[in-house]
């Protein structure tokens, strides 16, 4: 079986998410996969390149999604494509969050920008099984509302379980005084601020908790240590590493983080496994 | 890889003449490789008749597992574009090849790159190079002054039982040959005189003779603990910025470093693109570049990468990533040795 050949996908529907940002609902002939949340699918194009892209949504109805930011060669395309258009994957590769064992606990999900597409998944999960969980929060931060994503989906969300929303800026700031809440068209409230803000909002059992958390990584440094504050154990810890990848497969070695492979022993970690690396923030 | 069919490991002395001979009646079958003299330096080539083979070499700039095993540069996928694109996948090579004197560090590292390659994901271009492959590795009795094996514990004789085919000892006018695998056993079914206990004791001698001629060493005991200790020495910051040219040319000879970029080349009608891999690099500026940010954007930190690769990160794969050939020693422009940054860093600990 030859793991870098690609398989072609096409976009079923396309949604513009925010600022730069896409959903790409894809459907390939025979789905060749089942994923994992928090794993992932080398996306792209021939003659453009791949670039690693995690599910926004698991396979449903022979459809999943990627949600995808135009930020270089190959991500840039894919924001030029339209509906019915082919790109091509290939995947799903490496291990997501660990979603058995978040089961009776307390679950906090801490997103900021983009890192809530990988978490979207979960999401959806605990939604599905709403039962198998504890109290679950999420925490997400954006650099301001037009950044913010899957805002449709927030009021199905938080008829399930609390969110606490943050914004680094306001867009359009329209008067002087400094404010520590906006409210966006749809109502929804954003605090102003960092996201390791709004740890304080959430009320939890340190020994029952469990967190996942996925955005920057100098924002998951950050976060990671209030939660080390509050008492959560650094193996209940859960972050996303981005790393370069070029193959997704433990074998081009642009992924290594310390003699890890970011896409095969992550890219989610526990936080005890990966604190303090060298060339890393955590 | 061999080694599963059983097999008599038979070890026999065996003239050099009869053994090259055996060697040209396989050229027909077989596409050989081996080191070749070309003016003052040894290189592994193509060979059409023994004669081109100079196997008393010290060593060679590039590694043979990393010319016809692995190599620097493949096809994989063409994507033809007419109405809609059709992938045509490029199925690995399958041609008979032997590699002949493969040194004992090289032949190790030929076995590193198969956790890379065959681990859980296999490569399948890889594979079956290795499988077609014969590998005739050669104890080595030619130590060079940047060799460092005997300290690694991967030379200057072969210790590995499997995962190549025959191990050759310099005896004079005949080798020791022993054979590790069926595919050698049948091939070189030869006469000669069955190696015993007092052979063993002479394959000693001779390597204990090697042995002396080290001149390199590295110490390997509590290594990892040393480095871990020492992320931040400023062995690293200056030894990077006063020397280190982020050349690549430590990566492109170490025999172990599989690192590959893939790349797609589009013809001038954009009718076909090619998808290739090649040897890439981790001191190049933007390996390890994303969105935003560089995780090496230093130097220092580019050059630590290479060294703690090779002497540190063993969680990786449970073994050290050099081999103690010493190529990244002698084709580095400015001298830079990853042995004596070891012991500047062991020497700042002892001071304090
Ligand atoms: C496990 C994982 C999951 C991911 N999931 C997602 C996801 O769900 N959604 C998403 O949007 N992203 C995701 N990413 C990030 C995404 O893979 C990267 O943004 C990727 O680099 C995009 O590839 P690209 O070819 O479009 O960009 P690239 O061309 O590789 O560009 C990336 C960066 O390099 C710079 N750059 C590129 N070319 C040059 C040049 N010639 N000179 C100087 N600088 C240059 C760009 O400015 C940019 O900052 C994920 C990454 C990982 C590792
Ligand atoms: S060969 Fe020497 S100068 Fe070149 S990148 Fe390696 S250590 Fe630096
Ligand atoms: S992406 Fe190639 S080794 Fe991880």
């Amino acid at each position: 079986m030859n793991r870098l050949k690609p398989v072609k996908a096409r976009i079923q529907a396309l949604k513009k998410q925010a600022h730069e940002v896409k959903t790409y609902t894809l459907t390939t002939e025979n789905l060749p996969f089942s994923a994992l949340p928090g794993q992932f699918n080398m996306v792209g194009f021939p003659g453009v390149g791949e670039a690693p892209i995690s599910f926004s949504a698991l396979v449903r109805e022979n459809c999943f999604e990627h949600t995808i930011r135009s930020a270089g060669r190959v991500t840039a395309y894919l924001d030029g494509l339209k509906e019915g258009d082919e790109l091509f994957i290939r995947g799903p590769y490496g291990k997501g969050w660990p979603l058995r064992q978040a089961e009776g606990k307390t679950v906090l999900l801490i997103a900021g920008g983009l890192g809530i597409a990988p978490l979207r998944p979960v999401i959806q999960g605990i939604l599905e099984k709403r039962g198998l969980f504890d109290k679950v929060y999420l925490i997400y931060g954006a650099k301001n509302e037009k950044h913010m994503l899957f805002t449709d989906e927030f009021q199905t969300w938080e008829e399930e379980f609390p969110l606490f929303l943050a914004l680094d800026e306001i867009s359009n700031p329209d008067s002087g005084s400094p404010r520590m809440k906006v409210r966006d068209k749809r109502g929804w409230e954003y605090h102003i601020g960092l996201v390791t803000d709004m740890l304080d909002k959430v009320k939890i059992y340190p020994q029952r908790t469990i967190a996942f958390v996925c955005g920057p990584e100098i924002m998951m440094r950050f976060v990671c240590r209030g939660l080390l504050l509050m008492g959560i154990e650094s193996s209940s810890l859960y972050v996303s590493l981005e790393r370069r990848m070029k193959c997704g497969i433990a074998h081009c070695g642009h992924c290594q983080h310390y003699g890890l492979f970011v896409c095969k022993d992550g890219p989610v970690f526990s936080y005890k496994q990966v604190r303090g690396l060298p060339d890393g923030l955590l | 890889m061999t080694g599963e069919d059983i097999f008599r490991k038979f070890k026999k002395l065996i003239p050099k003449e009869s053994f090259f001979s055996r060697l040209d009646s396989l050229a027909k079958k077989y596409r050989l490789f081996g080191p070749v003299n070309i003016k003052n330096q040894t290189a592994f080539r193509e060979i059409h008749t023994s004669k081109e083979l100079f196997m008393e070499y010290k060593s060679t700039m590039l590694s043979p597992g990393k010319l016809f095993i692995f190599r620097p540069k493949e096809e994989l996928f063409r994507f033809h574009k007419n109405e809609g694109i059709k992938i045509e996948e490029l199925p690995p090579v399958s041609e008979q090849q032997i590699i002949i004197g493969v040194h004992p560090c090289d032949t190790n590292a030929i076995l590193y790159l198969d956790r890379t390659f065959m681990g859980i994901y296999k490569d399948p271009y890889y594979e079956a190079r290795r499988k077609n492959t014969m590998i005739i590795s050669l104890n080595c009795t030619n130590v060079s002054p940047n060799c460092f094996c005997s300290s690694v514990g991967s030379g200057p004789f072969l210790k590995a039982e499997k995962g190549y085919d025959m191990l050759l000892t310099d005896f004079g006018d005949r080798y020791l040959m022993e054979i590790k695998s069926k595919r050698a056993e049948e091939l070189f079914n030869m006469k000669g005189k069955k190696a015993g206990k007092e052979e063993m004791e002479i394959k000693r001698d001779i390597e204990n003779s090697v042995l002396e001629a080290f001149t390199k060493t590295i110490a390997v005991e509590g290594l990892d603990e040393l480095f871990l200790r020492n992320m931040d020495h400023p062995v690293w910051q200056h030894t990077a910025e006063e020397r280190c040219l982020s050349c690549s040319n430590c990566v492109l000879v170490c025999p172990t470093c599989f690192c590959y970029d893939l790349i797609d080349e589009s013809s001038m009608d954009m009718k076909m693109t090619r998808r290739i891999r090649q040897l890439d690099a981790c001191q190049d500026m933007r390996f390890a570049e994303v969105y935003g940010g560089n995780f090496r954007q230093r130097r220092a930190a580019r050059l630590r990468q290479f060294v703690t690769h090779k002497l540190n990160q063993t969680v990786q794969y449970g073994v050290y990533g050099t081999v103690g050939c010493g190529r990244c020693i002698t084709w580095c422009p400015t001298g830079i040795d990853l042995t004596e940054m070891a012991i500047e860093i062991r020497r700042s600990e002892k001071d304090m």
